[in-house]
């Protein structure tokens, strides 16, 4: 990603960063070395820069995973996807029967009927998982549970009712599946609380950064978080800690802060950062997400003829919050699923900008999935980026298709190739825990454009080259976060943070990609080999 | 679901879209409030809260010295929801500030569902200056329109703003949204208190409350009932419970047999009250003058007129029961309706 030296043999690190990079005599300049040769079978690329991810990647991975796809756990561990609910069942009695406390919830994460070929997962199916002990599943879409029939009990929800959220299953009687505020604030009162509103552990930073290790990840994001104390607490510690191999990047959530309060609360933070701590974006979020229906569509709207989803922050609110960021020389990231809340988005943006210029400032469009070439020539003439949920592709790229968008427009779902061709300066992402944490995987789905069914999704107008793909992950993640001067490429004077891949991506076929193993990590010079559980 | 305990604690639900009134609205019952409110809001910064009723003030929940207190819903809605349920601070009510775009019926149902609470109303408030528009924005409407979905009462708020026309346009786009939608008219020095009894009589709540405004197009009636006289307070009870039900409320002076002092009356659906009156220069403290409002089948005004005659004083001399010129329907609304003192309604 340095294009003064695309490929480099050898590289030098002294104090963290980057002193020479070339092939061994270029290196050997008036400094004596020290010659470290365990990568000479290796492939160093710049670390991964995850530009959409959260930490709740971390918190997820304290509970049994039973999606329909494989995952790295933090451990290293390939967890398997369950293909059917048999196997969902098996796994969660699994866990239930490692649990000490007989009386403790279980959790799990990760589920999506879309993916088993739309199998409901009953209270029946998790009354066989215990009938004793609160059990409850967590969608991948994280809006939707199922739950035992002891939780519904207890909930006083076992009985038909109108109430939203309560899913009645074909029997009429309460499915045990469970979505919406009133319901979901009910089950949580009795499960005595909702494990992922919980308080942020040191163990959960932990895990994190331990998957990003295992992933090849040395700058992530934490892109939607209120930054409570403690959280600041926990990020500030881990980050001074050597072994902490990550660089970490919070964005503040606009919702729990009147923007006055947001610009002062990140003018503290700031004060805080360190080489592996970068406070200073924030997020903002504007409507839903597309497969769950709630995203913001322009006309025609949704292909299955359902009604036009949710704003977050009403479209008229959105100026005044986006010019006081802007007027304050804040970044803004801005979560627009559906095209027409990215007209909004920039419409807003460009009223910032007239009323106050702002040059690189930078602001960045996060998802964008179904903006056309017209929006893609608005973020270029106004300044700015996007990062695409190529990771979608792949994941819903059927429901897009058959539900959502329809052929035309699921084909250039997350468009990539626009992007390209408009000059927009773009990264893709995976919204972990959404979607699995794997730049390699993300950028996979970028060149592949292939839905998981086998469908191919514009390739030939929107499919990246691997070259593309791989500077979207490490350089063009680090632009949309106004790092690039420090990270996503292997340059002199930039932090010595590397990706240690056992294959060339260059070398192994692009439908290969996502397969190359990743030995680990060094960031700012420091080793990490990923656990291989 | 499970019945309506007394244990429970009742929770009303404030909805509307953005800049409709929501803050003021809430503003007015904190700082107003004889109940002990908790109420939930989006914003804490446009809270504003008499300097004098402000006990404590740590960031995210504001005490109050009347026993109310309002938390910032910022680090997160069912959290603060259930701290608020854990404390088991004995609140009169739970109010809860929806957001500007979002659905105050899906948050209605959380006191559907808790065994803890039950749903005293749903109340949307809207800007009447603007409601129409909004309802056909082509980007926001269907979440305006949404919001009226399972509302029991409508503040159509900022009604001083408009004129006549404005004002008809505004309801009549608002009441187009359902039928028997109820609607009350409101200003931002105008608002009512909290009606609580359930959705039932949230719905005899109906203008009740109402701002005094122009009488647009006939939905509503007025009558006015003056007499150079005195109540006898042993009839005057089964006289007001005689009156229909199309009249929605009823307030003005009155003397009571053998009670010097001129007294307030107040009659709000079958509720009523009398309470000495401050002085206000009314040249007409010596006998009765009362105004009522109604709907537009309210019966008519010599119906009405006999039903409070028949309580008043028989003591009295022949001239006192002498009927006076009955000017209802001249005298502008103002002066016919005496309106609710500014920011000043009780908390029933």
């Amino acid at each position: 990603m340095n294009p003064s030296r695309p490929f480099a043999t050898h590289v030098a690190v002294r104090e963290g960063r980057i002193a020479a990079v070339g092939d061994f005599e270029e290196i050997c300049g008036p400094r004596r070395l020290v010659v470290d040769d365990r990568f000479k079978d290796k492939v160093l690329l710049p670390g991964f820069v995850e530009g959409h991810s959260h930490v709740m990647e971390g918190m997820m991975w304290s509970l049994p995973y039973v999606g329909a796809g494989d995952r790295r756990s933090p451990e290293g561990e390939l967890v398997e996807g369950l293909p059917t609910i048999d196997a969902v069942v098996a796994r969660l009695q699994e866990a239930e029967a490692a649990m000490a406390d007989p009386e403790a919830p279980l959790f799990a994460w990760g589920f999506d009927p879309l993916h088993i070929g739309s199998h409901a997962l009953t209270r029946q199916d998790l009354d066989k998982v215990s009938t004793s002990r609160p059990v409850m599943v967590i969608h991948a879409s994280f809006h939707i549970s199922n739950v035992n029939t002891l939780v519904l009990n207890r909930a006083g929800l076992d009985r038909a009712t109108n109430i939203t959220g309560v899913v009645l299953g074909k029997d009429g009687e309460p499915s045990g599946e469970i979505q919406g505020i009133a319901a979901r604030f009910r089950v949580f009162r009795v499960l005595g609380g909702n494990p992922l509103s919980g308080n942020l552990t040191a163990a959960d930073v932990d895990r994190y950064a331990a998957s990003a290790c295992v992933q090849g990840v040395t700058t992530i994001t934490d892109l939607h978080n209120d930054l409570l104390d403690q959280t600041v607490e926990l990020y500030r510690a881990a980050s001074r800690r050597p072994d902490f191999s990550v660089r970490l990047v919070p964005a503040l959530a606009s919702v729990s802060h009147a923007p006055e309060q947001g610009i002062e609360k990140l003018k503290a933070l700031k004060a805080s950062n360190n080489e592996k701590l970068h406070y200073g974006i924030v997020k903002l979020v504007l409507d839903g997400s597309i497969q769950g229906f709630t995203a913001r569509l322009r006309w025609p709207g949704y292909h299955n003829g359902a009604p036009n989803g949710l704003w977050y922050i009403a479209p008229e609110e959105l100026p005044g919050i986006v010019a006081t960021y802007h007027q304050a020389g804040v970044q803004l990231h801005i979560h627009t699923n559906g095209d027409e809340a990215t007209e909004v988005a920039l419409d807003a943006i460009e009223a910032a900008q007239t009323a106050s210029p702002r040059p690189d400032h930078r602001h960045t469009l996060q998802h964008c999935q179904m903006a056309d070439a017209a929006l893609f020539k608005r973020m270029k003439a106004l300044g700015v980026c996007v990062n695409l949920f190529a990771n979608h592709l792949y994941y819903w790229g059927d429901a897009h298709y058959d539900l959502t968008m329809g052929p035309e427009r699921a084909g250039r779902l997350d468009a990539t190739g626009t992007a390209q061709r408009t000059g927009v300066p773009y990264a893709i992402h995976s919204d972990a825990p959404v979607t699995p944490l794997s730049p390699l995987f993300t950028a996979w789905c970028a060149v592949n454009r292939v839905s998981s069914s086998g469908r191919e999704l514009g390739k030939a107008t929107e499919g990246l080259t691997v070259e593309q793909a791989l500077a979207a992950v490490t350089i063009g993640a680090a632009y949309t976060l106004k790092l690039d001067h420090m990270v996503g490429s292997i340059e002199v004077g930039k932090y010595a943070d590397f990706a240690v891949l056992g294959d060339d991506p260059f070398e192994v076929a692009p439908d290969r990609l996502k397969d190359i193993a990743v030995w680990g990590t060094v960031v700012g010079g420091y080793v990490r080999e990923a656990p291989h559980a | 679901m499970t019945a309506t305990s007394p244990a429970t604690i009742p929770v009303t639900v404030v909805g509307g879209f953005l800049g409709a009134g929501k803050t003021t609205f809430l503003n007015h019952l904190l700082n107003t409030g004889d109940a002990r409110y908790a109420v939930l809001v989006n914003d804490f910064g446009a809270v504003n809260i008499d300097a004098g009723l402000i006990a404590r003030h740590d960031g995210a929940t504001m005490t109050l010295t009347n026993g109310c207190v309002c938390c910032s819903i910022g680090g997160g809605f069912s959290e603060t929801l259930g701290k608020i349920l854990d404390e088991e601070l004995a609140f009169d009510h739970i109010i809860i500030e929806a957001s500007g775009v979002g659905d105050p019926w899906r948050i209605a149902e959380i006191a559907l569902i808790e065994p803890s609470l039950r749903l005293n109303a749903v109340i949307v408030v809207a800007d009447a200056s603007r409601i129409a528009i909004l309802l056909e924005d082509s980007r926001v409407g269907d979440t305006v329109r949404n919001q009226f979905d399972r509302a029991d009462l409508v503040l159509l708020n900022k009604i001083d703003l408009l004129d006549r026309a404005a004002a008809h346009d505004a309801r009549k786009a608002v009441a187009a949204l359902r039928a028997g939608l109820h609607i009350v008219e409101t200003s931002q020095h105008a608002m009512p208190a909290l009606p609580v009894g359930g959705p039932q009589a949230v719905s005899r709540f109906r203008a009740s409350e109402a701002v005094d405004v122009a009488d647009h197009e006939g939905l509503f009636r007025r009558w006015c009932y003056r007499r150079n006289a005195a109540f006898d307070a042993a009839r005057l009870d089964t006289a007001l419970q005689q009156l229909p039900p199309q009249l929605l409320r009823l307030k003005g002076h009155c003397r009571l047999e053998g009670e010097p002092a001129a007294l307030l009356l107040q009659l709000v659906g079958r509720d009523w009250s009398i309470t000495r009156a401050a002085a206000c220069g009314d040249t007409e403290q010596n006998g009765i003058l009362l105004v009522a409002v109604g709907t537009d089948d309210l019966p008519d005004r010599a119906e009405l007129d006999a039903i409070l005659d028949r309580a008043l004083s028989p003591a009295g001399d022949a001239p006192s029961r002498q009927v006076l010129k009955d000017n209802a329907g001249i005298q502008s609304p103002a002066t016919q309706f005496p309106s609710p003192r500014e920011g000043q309604l009780p908390c029933h």
